[in-house]
């Protein structure tokens, strides 16, 4: 996935570049770890949107380190080692970070609150429109119940992530 | 990425966007239309994946052990007496298999019953699964460099998982009876009632186009029939616990969720038979393909 490498002898550039990746590197991360075989009952079908979060997080903070091809690219690559239908999550992830960069001054430099709350309105549309998606694909409607499962268990476990890679980023990149 | 003028970058994303949301929806209808279309593509990205996968995976499994470990140790006094008692049991199931086993070679010597392919397999573990709420599938570390087949039948000790749906050269897909594109010809084993087990991407697959006659009930162990040529007949599936309104719903025996490792079983029943041999022991007439070809198999 590194496009450019990690080149220069100076130790800030390397930093830099590295911070630059990050990103990229965490949401491939959330892509392998949202594929990861789980042995608890039920999980493989509730597994929570790891990619969105890390999408979510990212086009807050830094759009400019994951473009709409990085997105195109590991939302494809997910959706072919997961077995879904080709183009949906690359879909998904690209919708919302158009619909995040839109609204991106209601969420950038707030309390924590107005972001969580902005993913969780942003993962009910998601939810929503992969079970829209679905059913229409598959001509019926789909049980629901599992849908709601997933959206609840992706918006509780945002803050954990958001923490995280928060800290990566002030950890890597200084200031948010 | 290569440094762009803060204007000319911002050209290229307004025109990225839109293209690569078009590119999602045209591959979304492409796949759907035709799903081969996308197959090879499919399979190299298995096999990419694999190894790194397959790392990935190695971490939580062995955590999963040792939390089965530190559990046995725990349980250790009530498992043994249960196993004691268990073993006693079943060492009088093992005197009537027996039995029944050589008055069933008996008949089918009487019959000039033609014996059943023998059969091969490879058993891998489990390194990726679905992760989403509409569609069933794992992915295993072995592929057509270990003569996996697609088609094969994904089974473990407890009965059918599912069945291998993309080979790559070193991993494969199996489509989990669960997935909603999953069809499994079964009959219900007590009255022998031909039906389709149809997964829904819930846990429970549900019976469908049962057989008219006799009543089914919950209970009843449902097996493969056979039909089609996919699965051997015989394979235990699960049973019936539940009925919702007409619909009888029915737990798998292997546990899904849990499955670690999958044996892909090849039973023989492709329909291109390369290079038949003849088998000799009980001078049945069908013939099957040597496995010696493949050396990982067992």
């Amino acid at each position: 996935m590194a496009r450019r490498a990690v080149a220069g002898s100076a130790p800030d550039r390397v930093d830099n570049a590295v911070a630059s990746l990050l990103p990229l590197a965490t949401t491939v991360l959330a892509m392998l770890l949202s594929i990861q075989p789980i042995p608890i009952p039920g999980y493989a079908a509730l597994t929570p949107a790891f990619t969105l979060m890390a999408a979510y997080h990212w086009t807050i903070y830094r759009p400019d380190l994951l473009p709409p091809l990085a997105l195109f690219i590991i939302g494809s690559v997910q959706d072919l080692i997961a077995g879904g239908l080709l183009g949906t999550t690359a879909l998904l992830l690209l919708l919302a970070r158009g619909l995040v960069l839109r609204h991106r001054d209601h969420f950038i430099n707030r309390p924590f609150p107005f972001v969580w709350s902005g993913f969780t309105m942003l993962t009910g549309a998601a939810m929503l429109f992969l079970w829209s998606l679905h059913s229409l694909l598959t001509a019926g409607l789909l049980d629901f119940r599992s849908t709601v499962f997933r959206a609840v268990l992706t918006i509780s476990l945002f803050p954990a992530a958001s923490f995280l890679l928060g800290r990566a980023q002030r950890g890597l990149m200084g200031g948010g | 990425m290569i440094r762009l003028s803060p204007a000319r970058r911002a050209t290229l994303q307004r025109i990225a966007f839109p293209l690569l949301v078009s590119l999602s929806a045209m591959m979304i209808i492409l796949g759907k239309a035709d799903q081969v279309v996308f197959e090879s593509l499919r399979s190299s990205v298995i096999d990419a994946a694999a190894p790194a996968l397959d790392m990935l995976s190695r971490p939580l499994a062995t955590l999963d052990s040792l939390v089965q470990r530190v559990r046995g140790v725990i349980i250790v006094y009530e498992d043994n007496a249960r196993l004691v008692q268990e073993n006693e049991r079943l060492l009088g199931w093992q005197q009537a298999a027996r039995k029944l086993a050589s008055e069933n070679a008996q008949l089918h010597e009487l019959l000039k019953l033609a014996p059943e392919p023998a059969i091969s397999y490879v058993t891998a573990r489990v390194i990726a699964n679905s992760g989403g709420a509409y569609v069933r599938s794992l992915m295993v570390n072995a592929g057509r460099e270990n003569g996996v087949v697609r088609g094969e039948a994904a089974v473990n000790g407890d009965g059918l998982a599912g069945r291998v749906s993309e080979v790559g050269s070193r991993a494969a897909r199996i489509l989990l009876i669960t997935d909603l594109n999953s069809r499994v010809p079964v009959i219900v084993e007590g009255s022998r009632q031909r039906a389709v087990l149809a997964g829904d991407n819930s846990e429970r697959p549900s019976l469908r186009y049962v057989e008219a006659g006799g009543a089914i009930k919950i209970g009843d162990r449902i097996v493969t029939s056979g039909q089609g040529g996919v699965f051997p007949p015989g394979l235990p599936v699960g049973v019936i616990t539940a009925f919702d309104g007409e619909l009888a719903r029915v737990e798998p025996y292997v546990e899904l969720s849990r499955v670690e490792y999958l044996r892909l079983v090849d039973y023989g029943l492709a329909d291109a038979l390369p290079d038949p041999v003849p088998i000799a022991p009980r001078g049945g007439r069908r013939a099957e393909a040597p496995s010696g070809g493949q050396p990982a198999r067992h």
